[in-house]
């Protein structure tokens, strides 16, 4: 195999029929300045019909090409179908890499059309950098529970395939390009053998307090926090400040907070104006997840490393400290 | 009766893992393993389902021979074979070349009609595993199961997690599932097997002795992704420090600079 | 007895004058210093309150409330469940949750040195960091060991090792006219003269203050087990414990825990490790026995002959908690029994009664059946190696003055029973105001009269932590 004869990068684009998912946008908007550096064409890759709206806007995010791929087997989104589309395009078309958004659905097909294709893949990266030289994308992600960052590449093979969790890069449109190609292709699967289909759909209950992606304000509580017991006053701080209650991935492993209030790359991206951190350590996997106007952290250790993070940091015990926001703001009213 | 195989993975306490900040290496010597924590959850599903419908769970891992250790805790709460593949070869392997591996030297044991896997391992946290063993094994797939709801005539139907919902589905066997850690608790283990559990006998499986074993396709040859360098995370300047003596009068402080930011 | 001043702005000014900022007068005082974990017993705000660093300190608050007649109330972390802590005659909270140093390790005699506001999970990890283990493990890890001190706390691995008072060498404690004393010394025998050091033990800061302590540890365990083992009902669970005592296994601890316990705990931390069935059997009580062992083979030996206990006993199984991962969330749950009762509870009160471990069966058909009579929830846990039983009255639908009035009648005639079967009003708990009539009931008038007296040596102005243990002055005023 030569790495020479695959070009241009990729990205799928997730949607449900009606909008596209962000992170396809986000993806092709951080592919772009990529791509500007390896010379590379960028191509977004639309499986079955989105609306001519949508497809404007992934247009805006600077891609040089739109690949559509019609045919049947995409009603619903099942592995097999989905990953074959992928074997039967790539294969076609030999492209360097293919950037797939790390939903569930994302993380369920892009690793298995990789072994298909017999070739590295790779998840969660939260940077991606380019080594002129070997020509490789380094994937850059945080690992041993943040501990360290590790750079990841796919020396030999190609595509590279990554699978990025949604919010990880910004959607900042850069502009369109004057021409963009369009190419349609035709791959149908035989519906009567897709081996997992889709019966039926049920949507959580909307509990807006579950909600916390947008919310004005945070209070984050960390693996400090002694037991279930004592996070009531976390709740009431986030009340009186008009925000909402978040956490770590530690607190979510305990069984304390349920998953969609665990904030970080593993769990939601949060964009806030006001941040308080309560017995946050401060790992890479937590805090690449936190983008905030001004973002106050509390913990016993002054060493902690979330004091690297924040704008403003008190050494103490979490609880006391929170009481005593608690009772401040009371008295304030 | 189903033919069930169950991945599990040892691995050390993240935790307590440190780099060293001399070699930039990671030091893991000395640091306890515990099971990864979702592959239990897998185990406890699959428990489930040979309780209902009848069947034979194999335990499957890929690790040095301490990995042992965690194929008995496994046994004692409803494995009923353990395989254990081992030996340096297929050292330093990704996801790409341990899906072949496992896949492999599962072939040795017959053939699956069910495969549970955690959703990822605590320490990798690819998340990759299971769908490559799924390719591998030519098997459907159902991620981030939730319940198993029904399994006969070559199906299975289960509830999978969306982000915004739970989808149903039904699959044909042989089909690979990886659970979500909320559903299904492990449970423990009763004295007579946990006492059985240490004295079974686990079959290793070295390079040597999986039929067709293709070398270059385990271990380091075989993988498809490297980690040509680690390096500590850059932190960041550290905020203003407010230190005024006392609880009370640190938070009257901040409240005072937030107020300023106009962040209140 | 003289009555008490308040503390007038002079005196504010003397005390601001010994620890400066540390000085929380009025609306300043936390309001949390006006209960414990058990605020049916009433909240009561002190005047003031300081928070203390040093034993000085300590001793110069003392003699300007000596001077003065100020009553003063010593407060750790105020995880206690008796009002032990809460100031009925106002005056001043003196706070020890400053006080939280670890001083210093003796390796060669295996004692620490520290002061009393360490929290017992600091003092236990620090331990375990070089080691070595503080015996006494009471449930409240959050808890100080000041407190638990002041209270002879026990917990779970009373069984095998004892309480609070047999690892406490030495004290230093502050009189309550201000004289530093030092009671005890740093070895492993005494036979000389009346130990204050005892007496002090347990008082619940009606005597001194605690400013110091020493205390002995041992080498860590080199390895543990847990075993679960499940019964159809309470009888047959507790029947079971006295066979498991005289088996020369040696447990650590052996905690009971009934079927609706383990049902709120498992709700509450959405940690199901306990089964509610087994072998397709409703399990109506378990026991949780923990060894420790030199090796996994003992161990394994000891789970075996537990195992034939078991079957002999018509246990529905035994199961095994061996795995770091089993044992983090057994703990877990085992420590959120209390939690998980106030988690779900409007209206709390409780009793820490301990009586023969034959006899725990007997007490709990006796308060289930009160329970029922008078319209209140009866939930239960407790360390059944030593038959101290934790016993908690709830209610979310009654008023508070209709709930206190129906737990009246239980309490009164639980103690009741409980000193028909030998039993005492507190095993680990300790008195405070709350239980004050019960422990006057159950020691009797002479008892009674003489912990008066030994009160009066010791504070003959009765300014130490006013209407708790034997001071019944509040009471009969009001």
């Amino acid at each position: 195999m030569q790495k020479s004869d695959y070009r241009n990068m990729w990205v799928y684009i997730e949607h449900d029929g009606k909008t596209a998912a962000p992170v396809g946008l986000e993806l092709c908007c951080e592919l772009r300045k990529l791509c500007d550096r390896t010379g590379d064409r960028l191509y977004a890759v639309i499986l079955d019909r989105l609306p001519g709206a949508e497809e404007e806007k992934v247009k805006d995010c600077g891609v040089d090409g739109l690949i559509r791929v019609h045919g049947s087997g995409y009603a619903y989104f099942n592995t097999d179908a989905w990953a074959n589309a992928f074997t039967v395009l790539s294969r076609k078309y030999n492209p360097s890499a293919i950037f797939v958004g790390g939903t569930v659905n994302g993380r369920d097909f892009a690793p298995r059309f990789a072994v298909q294709l017999d070739t590295g893949c790779t998840s969660d990266a939260m940077e991606l950098d380019w080594d002129s030289e070997t020509g490789d994308i380094q994937f850059i992600e945080p690992a041993v529970g943040g501990k360290i960052m590790a750079v990841i590449t796919v020396p030999a093979l190609r595509p590279q395939i990554g699978t990025i969790r949604p919010g990880t890069f910004p959607y900042a449109p850069t502009g369109r390009k004057a021409q963009i190609e369009e190419i349609e292709e035709e791959i149908s699967f035989d519906p009567e053998a897709i081996r997992c289909r889709h019966i039926d759909f049920i949507p959580d209950e909307n509990d807006p307090e579950m909600d916390i992606a947008n919310a004005d304000c945070i209070v984050c509580v960390g693996n400090g926090l002694k037991d279930s017991e004592h996070l009531e006053r976390y709740r009431t701080l986030a009340k009186l400040l008009g925000g909402k209650l978040g956490c770590t991935r530690p607190l979510y492993d305990r069984g304390i907070l349920p998953y969609k209030l665990q904030i970080g790359q593993s769990g939601v991206m949060v964009k806030t104006k006001l941040y308080l951190s309560f017995g946050v350590s401060g790992a890479v996997n937590h805090t690449a997840g936190v983008d905030a106007d001004v973002f106050v952290a509390v913990d016993k250790n002054p060493e902690a490393q979330i004091f690297n993070y924040c704008d403003y940091g008190i050494v103490g015990d979490m609880d006391e400290v929170c009481d005593e926001l608690i009772a401040q703001l009371q008295a304030r009213r | 009766m189903l033919n069930i195989l169950v991945c599990v993975k040892q691995i050390p306490d993240i935790d307590l893992v440190k780099m060293d900040p001399e070699t930039g290496n990671l030091v893991r010597a000395g640091v306890p393993t515990l099971t990864n924590p979702l592959d239990l959850n897998a185990l406890e599903a699959a428990v489930q389902v040979k309780e209902r419908y009848g069947g034979k769970i194999t335990l499957i891992t890929m690790g040095p021979p301490m990995a042992e250790s965690t194929l008995r805790e496994c046994l004692a709460v409803g494995g009923d074979e353990a395989v254990l593949i081992s030996g340096r070869p297929f050292g330093g392997a990704d996801t790409l070349s341990t899906s072949y591996s496992i896949v492999m030297a599962a072939a040795m044991r017959g053939k699956f009609d069910l495969i549970f896997c955690g959703k990822e391992s605590m320490d990798g946290a690819t998340g990759q595993m299971a769908s490559q063993l799924a390719e591998r094994f030519d098997a459907a797939q159902i991620s981030c199961c939730l319940s198993v709801d029904a399994v006969g005539d070559g199906k299975i139907r289960a509830t999978r997690a969306l982000e915004t919902g739970r989808e149903i589905v039904e699959a044909t066997l042989p089909c690979l599932i990886t659970v979500e850690k909320d559903r299904f608790f492990g449970r423990l283990p009763n004295l007579e097997a946990y006492l059985a559990a240490k004295k079974a006998e686990i079959t290793v499986y070295t390079e040597n002795e999986i039929e067709g074993l293709d070398l270059q396709k385990i271990g380091v040859p075989g993988s498809g992704t490297i980690v040509p360098k680690i390096y500590p995370p850059e932190l960041p300047e550290p905020g203003q420090i407010i230190r005024t003596g006392s609880a009370r009068s640190d938070v009257g402080r901040l409240l005072e600079l937030l107020a300023e930011k106009g962040a209140l | 007895m003289a009555a008490y001043s308040k503390i007038t702005p002079e005196i504010a000014e003397q005390l601001r004058a010994v620890v400066g900022k540390r000085f929380y007068v009025g609306g300043e005082v936390d309001p949390n210093y006006s209960h414990d974990e058990m605020p049916i017993y009433g909240k009561y705000m002190p005047e003031a309150a300081v928070d203390a660093e040093t034993t000085e300190e300590v001793s110069a608050v003392m003699k300007i409330c000596a001077a003065n007649k100020i009553p003063v109330t010593c407060r750790g972390a105020g995880t206690g469940l008796v009002g032990g802590c809460v100031p009925l005659a106002g005056g001043l909270v003196l706070c020890t949750r400053r006080m939280n140093k670890i001083l210093e390790y003796d390796m060669d005699n295996l004692v620490v040195r520290l002061q009393p506001g360490v929290l017992l999970k600091d003092l236990a990890a620090d331990a375990q960091s070089r080691g070595l283990m503080y015996p006494p493990d009471p449930g409240e890890k959050t808890a100080t060991v000041g407190g638990n001190i002041s209270t002879n706390a026990g917990g779970m691995r009373a069984v095998k090792y004892g309480v609070t008072r047999d690892y406490v060498l030495a004290l230093t404690v502050v009189l309550a006219d201000g004289r530093i004393i030092e009671l005890g010394k740093s070895v492993c025998k005494t036979s000389s003269g009346y130990s204050l050091l005892h007496l002090m033990i347990g008082s619940e800061g009606t005597l001194g203050i605690i400013t110091e302590m020493t205390l002995k540890l041992i080498p860590s365990p080199i390895c543990d087990v847990s075993c679960l083992v499940p019964f159809r009902d309470v009888e047959s669970c507790i029947r079971s414990v006295p066979k498991i005592k005289l088996a020369n296994l040696d447990p650590q601890s052996i905690e009971f825990m009934d079927a609706d316990i383990v049902t709120s705990s498992a709700a509450f931390t959405g940690n199901p490790i306990f089964p509610e069935r087994v072998r397709n059997e409703d399990v109506g009580a378990s026991v949780l026995v923990t060894f420790t062992g030199y090796d996994e083979d003992e161990l394994d030996q000891k789970m075996i002959k537990l195992g034939e206990i078991a079957k002999e006993a018509d246990a529905l199984d035994v199961l095994v908690v061996a795995t770091s991962s089993n044992k983090k969330s057994a703990w877990a749950a085992r420590s959120s029994f209390l939690t998980a009762i106030e988690a779900d509870t409007k209206l709390i009160d409780e009793m820490d009664v301990v009586v023969p471990v034959d006899k725990i069966p007997a007490f709990l058909i006796y308060i289930r059946a009160l329970g029922d009579e008078l319209g209140i929830r009866i939930r239960n846990f407790g360390h059944a190696g030593d038959g101290n039983l934790h016993i908690y009255c709830c209610s979310n639908e009654l008023e508070e003055e209709e709930f206190k009035r129906r737990v009246k009648i239980i309490m009164d005639r639980a103690y009741t029973k409980c000193a028909e079967l030998e039993g005492q009003v507190s095993g680990e708990h300790s008195i405070g105001h709350a239980k004050m009539v019960y422990l006057r009931e159950s020691v009797g008038e002479d008892v009674f009269e003489l912990m008066r007296q030994i009160k009066a040596v010791f504070d003959p102005d009765g300014i130490l932590n006013p209407g708790k243990v034997c001071d019944s002055t509040l009471a009969e005023r009001a």
